[in-house]
């Protein structure tokens, strides 16, 4: 399972309480978590949504044509949001570079967005905590099939 | 206290004027003290200043001015300075006597200035508007009263609309000199019939004060930003990433099968960094900061009470779980599963909070709301036509900001065709564009045949007048923005407001049971 955060809440969860069914890697940006998936084999990942630690220059996302096309150019509204949404962009790039694996979130997103995100990346999930059992059981689901 | 103390004052003006010692300036003084003390109206300044001097009410309301008059303009000096903490000298004042309302001009002119250096802080403009319009309406006499208009209507057109509009503030009802003895002894009789009843009230219901989160978010929508603010940050810093992150770990405990490392990474999340208790109490004063006295979230509101104890509890548990005592873990589950209610509601609760459908009623409904207005109704139009989706996208934005902020652009564009050779046309054209955040924006687009030049940055700079000052502090409160995009020929330009889409509420039952619930299956 490859683990993409900006922290390390999520590797010491998973390590925890999935390290029995799984290989825990983690990555803290796009870049790293590509490279991890070129360099092993991953079965699934498990994504953080919000990246407020993370430095900028390791996030995906242009601020300045973020916050021209969406924030009437407030730069700061722009990075605030590209960090908060920072794993829906890591995902894309992920997807971007050819990789398909199911994704899971742990976030209560609306039903509506989660059918727009499977749309934009395929195979994606979410659960709304850190629950092992339910992560466990969106990995064991079978895959949606295409409508 | 308050409480009783006005219900004190209230049962011995009743007893004094019964017993015929009343006289006007008491009775006065006593209208003066309700009209601010339980109604806050700005206007009583004017029945306190009326309490003839001579009398001790008068020499006691006279030397309660002076002494609010300082605080106030302490106050006033420390908001031009930039202090963080001006509120304090105000709320210090407003317990000793209203403000003269002269001094609403100075305020509402030195949160106008504090909101140019800061014109990312919607709040200073809002403000600023609202301080003008209160003096406008309290002072119409005032030799400054005309520049006043005209610093409003730079700021926000439709507000000093709104001002001219409001009716002078009627002058708090005071007996005249001279008034009968008789009629003074029914007032009195009046005021201890009521102190009686509000007696009685505060037995028969003691400890009602403020309201509950959910309460409040219902009765004063305008603070919904706010609260969702505030919500995500208690949910994802402490409900998410201490609490939650917990849920498998405390199942495992309550089940008596957790791992060392399990063990560990529970006491890690719960017991390691700030104090669980300190990171809550944290949070809570941020509500209460932001939201203001009306929200009683340690008495009155019980989800937050049996989630502040839940906390405590878990909070006095560490030694237990250490050694492994069963009911420790006992109590650790139901405690979390009380957290994870509270993290249930506030979802529910933030999920139902304002919404505004941007449809084809609302839109003709400001369109032609605009076309009535003085300056637009004589420009001639060809014609104003709107496509909006059906259903209607909603966004989480109160309505009347929604129609401030389109009228203004819709103004702007007709009377910009206005200044151009007929036939001049508009076109508000309403679409969902999708995010590769899964998110989707709601893109209203006016467009206008005027070949006037216009840049988003004229609109953020303030250098357009017509109040668009205000609307990209209403935009950025709700996150939106306004942008002055290019646009096919027959259009010259599209002035375009986008805002997130606020998802339809899925009303779904929790994915993640509490632990507890499931330890207990």
């Amino acid at each position: 399972m490859l683990v993409v955060e900006d922290g390390t809440e999520y590797e010491e969860f998973a390590n925890t309480f999935l390290g029995a069914r799984f290989l825990v890697v983690a990555a803290h940006s796009a870049t790293e978590a590509i490279e991890q998936l070129r360099s092993r084999s991953v079965d699934a990942l498990l994504v953080d949504l919000r990246f407020e630690r993370a430095p900028s220059d390791l996030l995906v996302g242009d601020v300045d044509a973020t916050a021209r096309r969406l924030f009437g150019g407030d730069s700061v509204r722009a990075l605030r949001w590209i960090k908060d949404q920072q794993g829906t962009l890591v995902l894309a790039e992920i997807r971007k570079a050819g990789f398909r694996q199911r994704a899971v979130f742990v976030h209560d997103f609306p039903s509506e967005r989660l059918k727009n995100l499977a749309k934009l990346y395929g195979d994606v999930h979410a659960v709304p905590g850190f629950d092992a059992a339910a992560i466990g059981a969106v990995l064991d689901a079978r895959p949606r099939v295409p409508a | 206290m308050r409480r009783v103390l006005l219900v004190l004052l209230l049962l011995a003006t009743g007893l004094a004027g019964c017993s015929g010692g009343g006289s006007d300036a008491r009775v006065a003084w006593h209208n003066a003290l309700r009209d601010w003390e339980e109604r806050r109206d700005p206007a009583a300044y004017d029945a306190w200043l009326a309490i003839p001097v001579p009398s001790p009410e008068g020499r006691e309301a006279h030397r309660r001015i002076r002494e609010a008059d300082r605080l106030y303009r302490q106050g006033i000096e420390r908001v031009s300075e930039g202090d963080p903490a001006a509120r304090d000298s105000f709320e210090q004042a407003v317990t000793v006597a209203p403000m003269d309302p002269r001094l609403y001009l100075p305020l509402a002119r030195t949160f106008r200035e504090q909101a140019d250096l800061a014109p990312d802080n919607p709040h200073l403009f809002i403000r600023a508007a609202e301080y003008y319009r209160k003096f406008l309406t309290l002072v119409p006499d005032d030799p400054e009263h005309d520049d006043a208009r005209r610093e409003l209507e730079e700021l926000d057109p439709e507000s000093a609309q709104l001002a001219a509009l409001d009716a002078p503030a009627a002058s708090p009802t005071l007996p005249a000199q001279g008034e009968s003895l008789g009629a003074a002894m029914g007032l009195a009789a009046a005021a201890l019939f009521l102190a009686i009843a509000a007696l009685l009230a505060m037995i028969a219901r003691p400890g009602r004060g403020g309201r509950s989160l959910a309460e409040l978010a219902l009765a004063r929508p305008e603070l919904h930003p706010a609260i969702a603010y505030l919500v995500s940050s208690l949910r994802h810093e402490l409900l998410k990433h201490r609490i939650g992150a917990v849920s498998s770990g405390v199942t495992a405990l309550a089940e008596g099968r957790a791992s060392a490392p399990q063990r560990d990474f529970v006491r890690g999340r719960l017991f390691g960094g700030e104090p669980l208790v300190d990171a809550w109490d944290g949070h809570i004063r941020a509500f209460e900061r932001a939201l203001g006295p009306e929200l009683d979230l340690r008495r009155r509101d019980r989800s937050f009470r049996a989630a502040g104890k839940a906390i405590r509890t878990i909070g006095s548990l560490e030694r237990g779980l250490r050694e492994g005592d069963a009911r420790a873990m006992k109590r650790l589950a139901l405690a979390h599963a009380e957290l994870h209610r509270l993290d249930r509601e506030l979802f529910g609760l933030v999920s139902k909070m304002v919404r505004t459908r941007t449809g084809d009623a609302l839109l003709r409904s400001i369109v032609d709301e605009v076309r009535e207005e003085y300056a637009a109704s004589r420009v001639e139009l060809e014609s104003v036509a709107i496509e909006a989706p059906h259903p209607a996208p909603e966004v989480e934005v109160f309505e009347s900001d929604l129609v401030l902020v389109l009228k203004n652009v819709l103004r702007n564009a007709i009377l910009a065709v206005g200044r151009m050779d007929p036939p001049g046309r508009i076109k508000i054209v309403v679409a969902v564009e999708l995010e590769p955040t899964g998110e989707e924006n709601v893109v209203i687009r006016v467009l206008d045949t005027s070949p006037e030049t216009l840049t988003t940055e004229a609109i953020y700079e303030r250098r357009v007048d017509r109040g668009l000052g205000l609307v990209t502090a209403a935009l950025t409160r709700y996150d939106g923005a306004i942008v002055v995009e290019p646009a096919e020929p027959p259009w010259a330009k599209a002035v375009t407001v986008r805002f997130f889409r606020a998802f339809k509420d899925d009303d779904r039952p929790s994915r993640e049971p509490p632990a507890e619930e499931r330890a207990s299956a």
